[in-house]
């Protein structure tokens, strides 16, 4: 019994950094149809970030979170400005350019500050254990599991309650007519972007201190991200939020039953078979037009 | 030309299409002539075999409008065909009791499995890395193909497939050699000839072969199946209303492009002498991409090229590791500048200086009605 809650806590703690780091996509990739293929650098970004706040200023990860976010989401304003926007029409061109992207931003950080692994600290605060069902946890785990979910209470809040949101959701029913109503689009696609940019800075950072931070690191976090937005389906958050547990359930599961490779394997095949019989993603009760 | 001319200017036509291919082609094989040195001819031999491999990116990609992120997975197919044939072929020092592979005996495999039976036949080997790439990709385009799945959801899929082949050979350590693929493997040798990997026998051949599949994909854009398959491309919905079979022609070009593949991936193992699990990752498999979009993805020329130059390049500058590191900077801008504004590459480019050229030259009012003729179609 002891065993089994164990596998389901170490699932929540997967799920709740996939969580982090797809929310991110999910925002772009649902409401401007992007794929983001430079996300996975953006969390690199934020992780690279978190440590050169932590290494020079002597910040500490929670105090830098802020900054790492517009650090991060400036970044992806100006991609959003001087590239993707330049994609209007062309959804498969965007795969390609973001791609390139990421193979800059990736470079980049390798030319100015090499590709040795560096390592940020855990806050000393979160860095004991806690008890979760009679089971110790490390605290920055659980800490993790409610920034994840704090975060999506806040998108989801921006997306349905503000002003912005509002608009962002006009534009996906329909561009122009939302256009003829005084909404500047172009600017709230490149404030869509960049705020989904700036969350996966976060996640990058906050992920920092339990993986080593290397100028790679987010090519494996993209594939991941994009395996939860699809199951979850494009235009549901809360189907981003159910899938990234239920993939974070599934691998630990697994990985404990066979191991990492052929859960891996599995969770990659169970999405495919998913893509082709529901291509909408298992939470959306949307039908096809 | 105009559209309305008789049909015996089709042959000058296509005449005029097959020319850059058969330019090319001349180059490629007198090149030998002039490079007189062994080891950069086995290099530029390795840079053909990949822009063979981006010929058939284009094939499905430019043509079929079908964007395979996993284009790898058929060239490391074949290359493990390949591979197994000439392991079995090694002198006994380098395998265990009765020719089993030496990985086999370090991971305790005390028979030759099944499947690695058959492959003590060479023609049975270079079959199968035609056959098994189009098989598996035919397989994989009905999944796809008969449940209209179209769009990013194929790059998704065919992405997530290729890793999922990775991730099984990588973990299958006592019959695929793993992480480290198969290596030490004897030479090729059909009819009596061998193919030293730093040979001319072996760039002939390689040669031989982009020769080859210029001319087979060249013959299928023009066929009418090609035709239809590039009508599906610009419009799926309308093709169907047409009473066609869409997935069918979609499945075909999936399976052609994957065995050209395949031959891609059979030679690169001649010319390597190895075959690993990283001809089948995502960095070759998205490198691919890269060049095809570069070359120009609707031109099979075009995309074979940029092969060669963007990874010869690359190649050339790997002499010096911080010279390497700003390339790919550099590269990643160049890419992202192509995408953004030339969406049909340097062949794009170079079309259109063409047309700009021939235009220059006549009569204005003649030059432009034949500007719009010549827009259509391109080698």
């Amino acid at each position: 019994m002891d065993q089994f809650i164990e596998q389901i806590v170490t699932g929540l703690s997967i799920g709740s950094i996939l969580l982090l780091v797809a929310l991110g996509l999910s925002i772009i990739y649902g409401s401007m149809g992007i794929i983001n293929l430079a996300h996975g650098e953006f969390v690199m970004l934020g992780a690279y970030a978190a440590w050169v706040f932590h290494t020079y200023l002597g910040l500490g990860l929670l105090a830098s979170l802020v900054p790492i976010f517009l650090v991060v989401a400036a970044f992806g304003w100006v991609i959003e400005r001087y590239v993707l926007s330049l994609l209007n029409n062309r959804p498969l061109d965007t795969i390609l350019a973001t791609w390139g992207v990421g193979i800059m931003l990736q470079q980049a950080v390798r030319l100015m500050v090499g590709s040795e692994l560096r390592y940020v600290q855990l806050p000393p605060a979160l860095s004991n254990s806690m008890d979760v069902f009679g089971i110790p946890v490390s605290s920055y785990r659980v800490f993790l599991f409610v920034v994840s979910i704090a975060l999506f209470g806040a998108t989801w809040l921006l997306m349905n309650r503000t002003t912005v949101g509002m608009k962002l959701r006009a534009i996906i029913q329909d561009r122009s007519v939302a256009a003829s109503f005084g909404i500047n689009a172009k600017r709230v696609y490149a404030l869509t972007f960049a705020y989904g940019a700036g969350l996966a800075g976060l996640a990058g950072a906050l992920v920092s201190p339990l993986k080593s931070v290397s100028p790679d690191m987010g090519t494996g976090y993209v594939v991941d991200a994009f395996m939860v937005v699809v199951l979850g389906g494009v235009q549901s958050l809360a189907g981003t939020v159910a899938s990234a547990f239920i993939l974070g359930e599934l691998s630990g599961g697994i990985a404990f039953l066979q191991n990492d490779t052929v859960a891996k394997a599995i969770v990659l095949l169970a999405i495919v078979v998913l893509i082709r019989f529901r291509p909408e993603g298992l939470f959306t009760a949307r039908v096809r037009a | 030309m105009p559209p309305n001319v008789p049909s015996s200017s089709g042959l000058q036509r296509l005449i005029a299409q097959l020319a850059p291919l058969l330019i090319v082609c001349a180059v490629v094989f007198a090149l030998p002539v002039l490079l007189n040195n062994d080891f950069l001819l086995n290099k530029v031999a390795r840079y053909l075999v990949l822009g063979i491999l981006t010929i058939s990116l284009g094939l499905s990609w430019g043509f079929g409008g079908i964007l395979n992120l996993g284009q790898a997975m058929s060239f490391g197919l074949g290359s493990y065909a390949m591979a197994m044939a000439l392991k079995l072929k090694t002198v006994p020092v380098h395998t265990g009791a009765s020719g089993l592979p030496d990985f086999m005996v370090w991971n305790n495999v005390a028979h030759l499995p099944w499947f690695w039976e058959p492959f003590r036949s060479l023609s049975f080997a270079i079959a199968a890395g035609l056959i098994v790439p189009a098989l598996v990709a035919a397989a994989l385009g009905w999944f796809m193909f008969r449940g209209r799945v179209t769009g990013v959801y194929v790059s998704i899929i065919t992405l997530a497939t290729m890793v999922v082949i990775n991730l099984v050979i990588i973990d299958q350590q006592s019959y695929t050699g793993g992480f480290n693929g198969i290596t030490d493997l004897a030479q090729l040798e059909i009819f009596g000839v061998a193919f030293d990997a730093y040979g001319r026998a072996t760039y002939y051949l390689v040669a031989g072969c982009v020769l080859l599949s210029l001319l087979v994909a060249f013959a299928f854009t023009k066929s009418k199946a090609g035709l239809i398959v590039q009508a599906i491309r610009d419009h799926e919905s309308r093709v169907r209303y047409f009473g066609y079979d869409v997935a069918l022609y979609q499945i075909f070009v999936f399976a052609l492009s994957a065995a050209i593949a395949g031959l891609a991936g059979m030679l690169y193992t001649v010319v390597m002498e190895f075959a690993s699990p990283t001809f089948l990752g995502v960095q070759l498999s998205l490198s691919v991409v890269v060049w095809c979009a570069v070359g120009g993805r609707q031109s099979l020329v075009g995309a074979f090229l940029g092969a060669v130059l963007v990874a010869g390049m690359q190649g050339a500058l790997s002499e010096s590791a911080a010279f390497l590191e700003t390339w790919t900077l550099v590269m990643g801008a160049l890419f992202v500048l192509v995408v953004l504004f030339l969406p049909k590459g340097l062949a794009g480019l170079a079309q259109a200086a063409l047309r700009w050229i021939v235009q220059r030259r006549q009569a204005p009012g003649r030059g432009v009605a034949q500007g719009v003729g010549q827009t259509e179609g391109s080698t």
